[in-house]
């Protein structure tokens, strides 16, 4: 058995699509995107290729550096890591420009959070959620999954990859209902995307480290704006 | 080694309260980069054109812009044409443009260039950071071209990177970094630009508006969005920031069709914020 087992199942369940915190219920602006005709099932794979290359890794970065929080978290450093998680959460709200898919993630990284209280992660979880309610900082999906992982002392890779994994999922799941696409298909595609994900996680390390983010998806960003405007919705964002 | 240009334009614009108009107080000017004067407008504002002597961004050059705006100061930068960025030789690094903002309490900065053209080859990289104090004003857009479509150039830049960042009363409201390069994964992705070529993004902020009004001003300029866009050929998007402000963006297949949608998006949003006209300057974009 692995040495890290019980953190390693307790990965898997914070990273099962089936976590109750939200995450069927947001599109991040791909209903749209359907809605608009630009994508559909014969581009998907490539469309989840190039958002994990982008959208992906500038959460992806966030998720490792919210892992580093936690995972070096001690006594003496609470302080300036509470400082730092309001940092980082705000900086990544000024990066999500599309308010839609803005609030979907600060929605899905509360839910978890509390999730995460109820499930007694650590004793100093629960100074990072009253530190940003007083603050009135949103806390996202991204940052929250890495401080949960390094809090539980897992890996930064492995925190990476499940949370990519798990983000993955969620898109594909989504397509399932907006678009044609089988249970056969989307799982051929999310296996193929392995590759993808496993490179996304090599690439946001090295920028994770030199400060160098970058993110470039102005169509994804343009179907999150155009989204509260679409006649019929199945997806909150 | 290839002769590096070392251009800097500094200037520092002071809101004089007895004569109710803002004046270009100092401005130091290495060339490339150049202003000839600061023209005064009707609303008392400050109109300045932003020249490069060189025509165009080389290879290699290392730009700098350093614009202050003092409190209440209110001022219009633009640009005379397209930001030409050339083609970089082999050995040449990267051309370079850092650009400081700073906005002071109660002031305004209108900057409205033309386009930025990455041609073929080209390699570019440009960091802005604004500041904007307590009830400061900014209306900044940027579009930029695939490159010279008429010369079948689209996306033939080597280097493409923009790193941009809006802060208001000291917080992070806006943050837009890309970096595109060749050989990088297609523009034409539905998670890139999809069909279109050219993007643009309009940055509206004024300091210390609830988050309602800009909720408001996102609905009503979200009309105009939809009226904006055509199927096919363009579509606009509005979308209010975490605070303080919203942005403006489009993806379109021509690069004439954006300046049309940009000056109506202004002059609904400087109606909306301060009950005034936007008076564009006197060109053709």
């Amino acid at each position: 058995m692995r040495k890290n087992a019980h953190a390693f199942l307790q990965l898997l369940q914070l990273a099962d699509s089936a976590l109750p915190i939200g995450t069927a219920a947001h599109s991040f602006g791909l209903e749209t995107l359907v809605a608009e005709q630009w994508l559909e099932v014969e581009n998907l794979e490539r469309f989840l290729g190039a958002y994990m290359a982008e959208a992906g890794m500038l959460e992806c970065i966030f998720c490792l550096l919210g892992q580093h929080l936690g995972a070096y978290l001690e006594e003496s450093t609470l302080e300036a890591a509470l400082e730092r998680w309001l940092q980082l959460n705000a900086r990544l709200s000024a990066f999500k420009t599309a308010r839609e898919s803005r609030e979907a993630s600060a929605a899905l990284g509360r839910r978890l959070l509390q999730l995460a209280l109820g499930l007694e992660v650590h004793p100093c979880l629960a100074d990072f959620v009253r530190t940003a309610k007083i603050a009135g900082q949103a806390t996202h999906h991204s940052v929250a999954f890495g401080l949960l992982g390094g809090l539980l002392q897992i890996d930064e890779t492995e925190a990476a990859l499940a949370y990519l994994q798990q983000s993955l999922t969620g898109l594909v799941s989504a397509c399932q209902r907006l678009l044609p696409l089988g249970q056969s298909r989307a799982s051929q595609m999310l296996w193929h995307l392995h590759s993808t994900v496993l490179t996304t996680v090599e690439r946001s390390k090295a920028a994770a480290t030199d400060d160098e983010i970058s993110c470039f998806t102005a169509l994804v960003d343009l179907g999150s704006m155009l989204h509260p405007a679409q006649a019929t919705r199945l997806f909150i964002s | 080694m290839f002769p590096q240009v070392r251009g800097r334009l500094r200037l520092y614009f002071t809101y004089e309260p007895e004569r109710q108009v803002t004046i270009l107080r100092a401005s130091e000017q290495e060339p490339p980069l150049r202003v000839v004067r600061a023209f005064p407008r009707v609303d008392g504002s400050a109109l300045l054109h932003l020249h490069n002597l060189s025509g165009g961004v080389l290879g290699g050059d290392q730009l700098a812009l350093d614009i202050e705006l003092g409190p209440g100061a209110r001022a219009q930068l633009t640009t005379t044409s397209a930001t030409r960025v050339y083609r970089c030789r082999d050995a040449s690094p990267p051309a370079r443009q850092t650009c400081r903002v700073r906005v002071g309490a109660g002031g305004v900065l209108e900057y409205l260039p033309d386009q930025l053209i990455p041609f073929a080859g080209s390699r570019y990289q440009q960091s802005t950071r604004i500041e904007l104090a307590q009830d400061a004003g900014l209306f900044w857009w940027e579009t930029i071209a695939p490159g010279r479509l008429a010369r079948g150039e689209c996306f033939a830049y080597d280097l493409l990177q923009s790193d941009l960042t809006i802060l208001a009363a000291g917080c992070p409201v806006a943050c837009e970094c890309f970096k595109l390069e060749s050989g990088h994964a297609s523009m034409a992705s539905v998670a890139r630009l999809g069909a279109f070529r050219y993007h643009t993004s309009f940055f509206i902020c004024r300091v210390g508006l609830p988050a309602a009004s800009w909720l408001q001003l996102e609905q009503s300029l979200g009309e105009l969005a939809q009226q904006q866009s055509r199927p096919g050929e363009i579509v606009w998007g509005v979308s209010a920031l975490v605070a303080h402000g919203l942005l403006v963006r489009a993806a379109s297949t021509r690069g004439y069709d954006i300046a049309p949608g940009l000056l109506a998006f202004w002059k609904a949003a400087k109606r909306a914020l301060y009950d005034e006209d936007a008076v564009s300057p006197r060109k053709v974009y």
